[in-house]
């Protein structure tokens, strides 16, 4: 590669990290790795999944401890014990899961754990407050943490680093959370931040977002870079995804629609309580057709998780009926749906779809080990090449297979989850978010398999936040809206702004519970 | 924070286990060592006491395996449930249910042949330590009741029981108004292995072995695994969770019933108030130390029964009830806590941790 940025003088950058090296048990997740960004910049760290992006943004928060490799920031070496020490040195992260506190207001979330010990609600909202007005961050300081939507939890983990003063702000995978508006608004204000002197890591797969927002990109590819600092005004999207793949992969193409057969899942005034006793939704009736994929699009909270729960036998219907291969299932145990054809992604892939406590292995045979007996007795040869074959078959980059699963990376997980739920040939598909964090190449693979599903006569549901995907794979979209489907469109026809009015029918969406 | 932390290790130390375990057992000898001099002991004296009566010879060796077994079971039993997240804090009754059924058996078959009537004993045990975990089963299973209460309950009821019927319809005319169960017959007790050593012994390790290759090996320990990581994960695989925790607990009173058929059949002459002797309880520590893994439990019984055994002959070395059981607490949490212990990293002053404490995308 040549496409490395003119030689900067060492101690003009911000953040400089070379020869870093870390292996977890089987795994080199770091081989070496070189990155240089520079201030008053938003850098994109890209790569695929398991490429190690989390792995590198640990060891620069402090997380991790490198097994080698040197660390400077504006030239001076620096060795991080603990993320507080990242911290007091300027970097502040912000994870993928956040870590704030539901109960707590905006401002107490802010500064939580930074905070004198008596704390003065009124002077430090005002004071939160100050701050979130200068990035433009919209949040009420003292609304409590539940009544916020994704996007505005963000908002509030940002703050959070914001407040203890952090000059270099990783983001790792922001937008997967964010509807297509927050995601315009989440680049101002990185924009914003970088003009005040701070520079930005931001991690994403998606390479449109990356173009608009980032100034800088480095590529990781198994644990190395493979082109650092390149200059994005000047680098298209088929030439990063060749770089962090190897090759170009072929952008999606509109799937020519299958024959469409009888309907395989029918809802009839479906109705659902959430969490909060409050209905989730109501009313909802449709149908899908073998060899049809339908869509439904909404604002995260709108619904869409309960619906999928329903349909999953993982919550009770208060209202309507649930018709799958012509066997009503309104109150059918989630096993058998399983077994008269339903397949499941479901959005919460460690809480739900895999048991985090258990091994790969024990994890790729879930639905399949009732098979796998002889006797009482599960056969290990046959789950151990059950799981290779996924693995293999589904490039989960994985390490040791009989280590826990909770080892494997974002992207490698949701791999795994979708292989073993698409290998049962189910008739009905349910998929809950099945790309989210997914690379290029994993977003593909798993949407030829869903568009592979269909066009053997399956009838597959997809519920997702990502409107283009949605726009490029389904036969027909549905938006879901405050707990009902606000309209049918044909994706074939329709524009993506009239979807995403629909989206937000009401000004204002409703907040997640 | 600069507060010390455990870290799960990436890779077991090589040889920690061994090693972790003497030098646990070092430490807990030298602070034992401080104690005894403190309570005005001769330390040297005690420990080869406490050594001979252990394990010092063929007949020590008996009498410390002889306690190992109900240790073991019962330990078993609390594992067995609580690799599926369960507290079974009712063995202590649950041994006594096993015995109550025993007794009863040995009434009603006393002319049958041993063989016939020792196996027929501790299936009724089997029952009996089964049957009181039922209730707490449904409860929790169908109405999501806490066990940990209702089984401890429970400990009340089998001990009233066992008070009735010793006081009451069992008690032996033959003992001059004591109250006291009749005598077992003869062909009732378990034979010997070695010694004193009985056959408990091999009944254990196999219930034992079965048990951990069970919950490894087999698809109903699968589920067992799979709803006790994660309950969301089993009722969307299609687990009856109910059923699971009825079976679970069940077993797990069964288990321990066991315990307490071969604890009558082994070593006691007849049904007493103290037939359980605490071995429910102990039961619970010897599960959490074998952290909650039914192969581990066969280890930390046979040492927990080690301890035992050489903490009480010391007594009669004039060394006090009480400073025996602290000497008794050290030398086993000094032993398998390190053990424990040497799986983890202790970070100082919050140093990076090699495996991350939660798992980030
Ligand atoms: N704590 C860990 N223990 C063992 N292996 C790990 C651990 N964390 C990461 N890995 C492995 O290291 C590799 C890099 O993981 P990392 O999370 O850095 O990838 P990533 O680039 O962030 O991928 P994604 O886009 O899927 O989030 C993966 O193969 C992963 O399985
Ligand atoms: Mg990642």
């Amino acid at each position: 590669m040549t496409q490395t940025s003119s030689p900067t003088d060492e101690s003009q950058l911000a953040v400089q990290l070379s020869e870093v090296w870390k292996t977890f048990p089987g795994v080199v997740a770091n081989a070496g790795v070189e990155l240089s960004v520079r201030p008053r910049t938003i850098h994109a760290l890209l790569g695929e999944n398991g490429a190690g992006k989390s792995t590198l943004m640990n060891i620069l928060a402090g997380v991790y401890r490198p097994d080698r490799g040197e660390l400077k920031l504006h030239g001076r070496a620096h060795q991080f014990r603990n993320p507080a020490d990242a911290l007091s040195a300027g970097i502040g992260m912000v994870h993928q899961e956040f870590r704030l506190i539901p109960s707590f207001s905006v401002a107490e979330n802010v500064v939580l754990g930074s905070a004198p010990s008596v704390i003065k609600t009124r002077q430090i909202e005002a004071e939160v407050a100050a701050m979130a007005d200068k990035f433009g961050l919209r949040v009420d300081p003292a609304q409590p943490l539940w009544q916020l939507s994704m996007g505005e939890r963000q908002k509030v983990e940002i703050l959070k680093v914001l407040w203890r003063d952090a000059q270099v702000l990783i983001l790792d995978e922001p937008t997967t959370v964010l509807t297509p508006g927050e995601v315009d608004e989440l680049g101002e204000i990185l924009r914003r931040m970088a003009d005040d002197g701070r520079c930005i890591i931001f991690i994403s797969h998606k390479l449109h977002e990356v173009s608009e927002i980032c100034d800088e990109a480095t590529v990781l590819r198994q644990g190395k870079t493979v082109a650092s600092s390149l200059d994005m005004a000047t680098t298209d999207s088929t030439e990063l995804a060749r770089l962090m793949v190897g090759a170009s992969p072929t952008s999606p193409n509109r799937p020519a629609a299958a024959t469409l057969g009888v309907p395989l899942l029918e809802l009839k005034e479906l109705s659902a309580r959430g969490d909060r006793g409050i209905d989730a939704f109501s009313d909802i009736s449709f149908q899908i057709h073998s060899g049809e994929i339908v869509g439904i699009a909404g604002v995260a909270g709108n619904g869409q998780r309960e619906l999928a729960d329903v349909i999953a036998g993982l919550r009770p219907s208060t209202r309507g009926s649930l018709i799958m291969n012509d066997a009503d299932m309104t109150t059918a145990s989630p096993r058998q749906r399983f077994l008269s054809g339903l397949g499941y992604i479901p959005e919460d892939r460690l809480g739900v779809g895999l048991a985090p406590r258990l091994s790969i292995t024990d994890n790729a045979i879930l639905r399949v080990y009732r098979q796998q007996r002889r006797g009482p007795f599960i056969v290990a040869a046959k789950a151990l090449s059950y799981c290779k074959d996924i693995v293999e078959r589904f490039r989960v980059r994985a390490g040791d297979l009989g280590g826990p699963i909770a080892a494997l990376s974002g992207g490698n997980l949701q791999r795994l989850l979708v292989g073993r739920e698409l290998d049962s040939q189910p008739s009905v598909v349910l998929a809950a978010q099945p790309t989210r964090g997914l690379d290029v190449q994993g977003v593909k693979a798993i949407q030829d398999l869903l568009l592979e599903r269909r066009n053997a006569g399956a009838a597959v549901l997809m519920i997702s936040e990502d409107l283009d995907e949605l726009l490029t794979l389904t036969d027909r979209l549905l938006v879901m809206e405050g707990g009902t489907i606000r309209g049918e469109f044909n994706p074939r026809t329709t524009s993506r702004q009239e979807v995403g009015l629909a989206m937000l029918a009401d000004t204002k969406a409703v907040s997640r519970p | 924070m600069k507060r010390p932390r455990l870290n799960l290790r990436e890779a077991p130390l090589p040889g920690g286990q061994p090693l972790a375990f003497a030098i646990g057992l070092t430490i807990a000898l030298f602070v034992g060592t401080l104690l005894l001099l403190g309570a005005g002991h001769d330390p040297v004296r005690i420990y080869s006491r406490m050594f001979e009566a252990s394990l010092g010879g063929p007949d020590a060796w008996a009498v410390t395996l002889n306690r190992a077994v109900p240790l073991g079971l019962a330990g078993l039993a609390v594992a067995i449930a609580g690799s599926m997240g369960l507290w079974n804090i009712g063995a202590e009754g649950q041994i006594m249910a096993g015995a109550i059924a025993a007794s009863w058996v040995a009434r009603i078959g006393g002319d049958w042949p041993g063989l016939v009537l020792i196996v027929v004993m501790l299936l009724a045990a089997l029952g009996g330590g089964g049957l009181l975990a039922v209730g707490p089963a449904i409860a929790r299973a169908r109405l999501g009741v806490n066990e940990i209460i209702t089984t401890l309950m429970l400990n009340e009821v089998a001990i009233r029981l066992v008070q009735w019927l010793i006081h009451g319809p069992w008690k032996d005319p033959g003992a001059h108004n004591f109250p006291l169960a009749p005598m077992l017959p003869d062909q009732a007790r378990l034979p010997t292995l070695f010694s004193r050593a009985h056959y408990g012994l091999l009944i254990a390790a196999a219930v034992i072995l079965i048990s951990s290759l069970a919950v490894r090996y087999t698809a109903w320990g699968y589920e067992l695994r799979i709803a006790g990581s994660s309950e969301a994960t089993a009722r969307y695989s299609g687990i009856s969770l109910s059923r699971k925790i009825l079976t679970v607990l069940v077993i797990s009173g069964g288990i321990a019933g066991l315990a307490g058929g071969v604890e009558l059949t082994g070593t006691a002459d007849r049904l007493t108030e103290s037939i359980s002797n605490g071995f429910g309880f102990a039961g619970i520590i010897v599960a959490a130390l074998a952290l909650m893994r039914p192969s581990g439990v066969a280890v930390v019984a046979l040492l927990f029964g080690a301890v035992q055994i050489g903490g009480q002959s010391i007594q009669t070395l004039g060394v006090s009830s009480s400073v025996s059981t602290i000497l008794q607490a050290f030398v086993l949490f000094g032993a398998i806590g390190a053990g424990v212990f040497s799986r983890y990293r202790i970070l100082l002053e919050g140093e990076a941790p090699a495996v991350p404490e939660k798992v980030n995308q």
